[in-house]
């Protein structure tokens, strides 16, 4: 689905990257480690009029901030109000709520993505939001902490910025951002009781934070962007890298409730295969939220022409031979650019996936780095 | 650790400024009928500003002095109603006597004649094409301009305007000249040289040219073969005036490798013919490993100076990847270890500048 933003690479600059990254094991242009991220700068709770905000950079100027915004809304649906209001609404509705205490729904929380440069309805910034949204709701508990009463709920904004234009995907930077955010949000502490008008304690230090710290419950979900060169699997790809890529995965991991049994989110629980041995290995036990193949910008970069087929190249061309040399799909030359051809390999896409989720691996590492930024 | 998340910092080191800072002093404390321009500032935190003087940025719009002493230079203008010179640009304040100009913390590149830049082609025309050299309009590269293959200065045929994209597409990087300036900025560059032409075996990487605080800044010269460690052999650099560079394999230049097979005297016109052999290709040599590593490190090496606010260029880029072998040597990785962001690259500045 949605490309990635068109890059202009020569030729001779996407073979040299492709060559590169092969290698084993590969060089990445910025000298990075396959599995290493870009260091990040982090600070939380900037902006004094949300509930909960952060901030993220990259070393080269790439920025984003997250502000979260809560509201208290009356819950649809709900029988009492709807005689009040009319009760024009469909009641069925209201009656099958009754039944499941606190159920969450979707479209309490609201995700707008901006980037600069792009409307907000472009299809890359639409497909970017929908991701992010689809991880956070995927898990099917997040909605559920909004639930204040079978009236009322919490209404969540989260308005998601890009301040620098994109220098690369910015898909691992704005979920990043959005997790941190989340962490250091906030919502005031209820006092009402039961079913009766919300009110709420006005001490802003006594607000509890929306994901408690310290304990054991889930942290929000991230978005990693992995991708594969040939069989090598490198992690957080900056544009350049992208631009050879032959596969392209945005992987959605939450963390696994502490007891198995409340595993009913629609996410698939790959994480069950190790589930014999959790006790033993150290780290979280991960789920797999969602996976979305990234169209890599490689397919339709120009092939690069060999020497032998170059009519500019050589010293006795004949220069009226050939009117205009279109750009013909051969067999691969050695040091030449050939545009990835293809679909994507299941073992190449299991092997990605299954690296994500590896137990102490960097999806795990990346949540105790963002565990460790401190909060405000 | 695959990742490493820091806390913002109070303040970023900026070496480039900081000597600014101490050459403005200089000259303030020799002109003794300054005005005191602090004063004139209107700022809120003008203590802080003080105490800090490397960082008193200007915003556009912001009025700098109402005084009229003053002499308005680049970066400023004169408000029509006040009289006071405004900052056109986001900046630090330099003094030059009367003459106050803003220098900008980042500007596009402005073409100069004779300035060596690597350009990208975006766009190909029926007799030229245009290049982004990171100016704020694209320059353009006329098909007259370049070395047509097949021989000497022949003249240019409307065969080789039907197939102008054999010589360069969109998207190809090219090493070329300035040749010519029009009075709007626009550029018109060049490759009629051995030297200029299509760029091959190596890696890209922009960084801010002149006018930022960091970044390549002109100097003697601005492309040079160097011999890298580990064994890599020799390697091109080409720092573009703009801010763009090239880092490659280093190729035996056509014109020798014509003078050992023909072992004949390289005339002017062999030297044409040979250079036209390879300058339209696209095809990459055969990289070793090594060279492919030490390419990786000296573009780490252009970054973190960039990353530093230090000015790149061959000194410094030299003494850079000596900095940078050796402190791959003693890092756990061994030589094999390139990598040289976050606070490697601060313990690379901090070694250059000797602090």
């Amino acid at each position: 689905m949605a490309s990635t933003q068109h890059v202009l690479l020569s030729p001779a600059e996407l073979a040299y990257l492709h060559e590169a990254l092969s290698l084993t094991p590969p060089i990445r242009p910025d000298g990075r480690a396959p599995m290493q991220f870009r260091p990040l700068v982090a600070e939380t709770e900037i902006l004094p009029g949300t509930n909960g905000s952060a901030r993220i950079c990259f070393a080269d100027g790439t920025e984003a901030i997250v502000g979260v915004k809560a509201e208290v809304e009356r819950t649809r649906g709900y029988h009492g109000d709807e005689q009040e209001e009319g009760g024009e609404e469909e009641e069925e509705g209201g009656e099958e709520r009754r039944e499941g205490e606190r159920e969450g729904q979707g479209e309490w929380v609201e995700l707008t993505v901006e980037i600069p440069g792009y409307r907000d309805d472009d299809a890359g910034t639409a497909f970017l939001a929908a991701m992010l949204s689809e991880a956070l709701l995927a898990d099917g508990r997040f909605a559920k902490k909004l639930w204040i009463s079978r009236r009322f709920h919490w209404k969540l904004f989260l308005d998601i910025l890009l301040i620098s234009p994109p220098l690369s995907y910015p898909l691992p930077l704005l979920s990043l951002t959005t997790h941190l955010a989340l962490l250091s949000t906030r919502l005031p502490r209820l006092k009402s009781e039961g079913d009766e008008d919300p009110f709420f304690d006005d001490d802003w230090a006594a607000a509890p934070y929306l994901y408690p710290q310290g304990t054991t419950t889930t942290r929000p979900p991230i978005t990693l962007l992995v991708m594969a060169v040939g069989r090598n699997i490198i992690f957080d790809p900056s544009k350049e890298e992208l631009a050879v890529a032959d596969v392209v995965l945005a992987v959605s991991v939450g963390e696994a409730a502490t007891n198995s049994a409340s595993t009913k989110g629609k996410g698939k629980a790959i994480g069950g295969m190790d589930i014999d041995s959790a006790a033993a290995q150290p780290g979280r036990s991960l789920r797999l939220l969602s996976v979305r193949t990234v169209d890599p910008p490689s397919r339709v970069t120009p092939p690069g022409m060999p020497n032998a087929t170059n009519s500019a190249y050589g010293v006795a061309v004949s220069v009226q031979k050939q009117p205009e040399a279109r750009t013909v799909e051969a067999q691969a030359v050695e040091g030449v650019w050939k545009a990835p051809r293809g679909g994507a390999k299941p073992a190449v896409m299991a092997a990605l996936v299954q690296k994500v989720l590896e137990r102490g691996g960097v999806a795990d590492e990346v949540l105790d780095a963002l565990e460790a930024v401190e909060l405000g | 650790m695959p990742i490493t998340i820091t806390a913002p910092k109070a303040v970023r080191p900026s070496y480039a400024t900081a000597d600014n800072a101490s050459d403005d002093s200089g000259s303030d404390s020799s002109s003794d009928n300054g005005a005191d321009l602090e004063g004139d500032i209107p700022m809120t935190s003008s203590s802080r500003r003080k105490e800090d003087k490397s960082y008193s940025i200007v915003t556009p719009g912001e009025v700098i002095t109402d005084d009229p002493q003053w002499m308005r230079g680049h970066g400023t203008y004169v408000s029509a109603s006040t009289a006071a010179i405004v900052s056109s640009v986001a900046g630090t304040i330099t003094r030059t006597n009367k003459l106050l100009s803003v220098r900008p913390l980042r500007a596009r590149y402005t073409p100069e004649v004779g300035d060596l830049v690597v350009g990208r082609i975006v766009e190909v025309q029926a007799k030229r094409w245009r290049v982004d050299v990171g100016g704020s309009q694209l320059a353009s590269l006329p098909l007259s301009a370049i070395n047509l293959p097949g021989g000497i200065l022949r003249k240019r045929t409307e065969t080789d305007e039907l197939q102008i994209r054999t010589f360069f597409a969109e998207g190809d990087l090219l090493v070329a000249e300035v040749q010519q300036l029009f009075s709007d900025g626009g550029a018109v560059l060049h490759t009629r040289s051995l030297k200029y032409g299509k760029l091959r075996n190596g890696v890209f990487v922009a960084v801010s040219g002149m006018g930022g605080g960091g970044g390549v800044v002109r100097s003697r010269r601005q492309v040079w073969t160097m011999e890298a460690a580990n064994g890599a052999g020799p390697l091109d650099v080409v720092l573009g005036v703009n801010g763009f560079v090239w880092i490659s394999k280093h190729v035996e230049t056509p014109e020798a490798l014509v003078a050992e097979t023909k072992s004949a005297t390289t005339g002017i016109t062999n030297l044409e013919e040979s250079v036209s052999t390879t300058m339209y290709s696209s095809q990459n040599d055969r990289i070793g490993i090594e060279t492919m590593r030490e390419i990786a490190r000296i573009r780490g090496v252009v970054t973190a100076l960039v990353e530093n606010g230090l000015r790149v260029d061959e000194d410094m880029l030299v003494r850079g990847y000596h900095e940078a072998v050796e402190m791959a040597l003693l890092s756990g990785g061994g030589a094999d270890d390139i990598y040289l962001g976050g606070e490697r690259g601060e313990q690379l500045a901090a070694a250059l500048t000797g602090v």
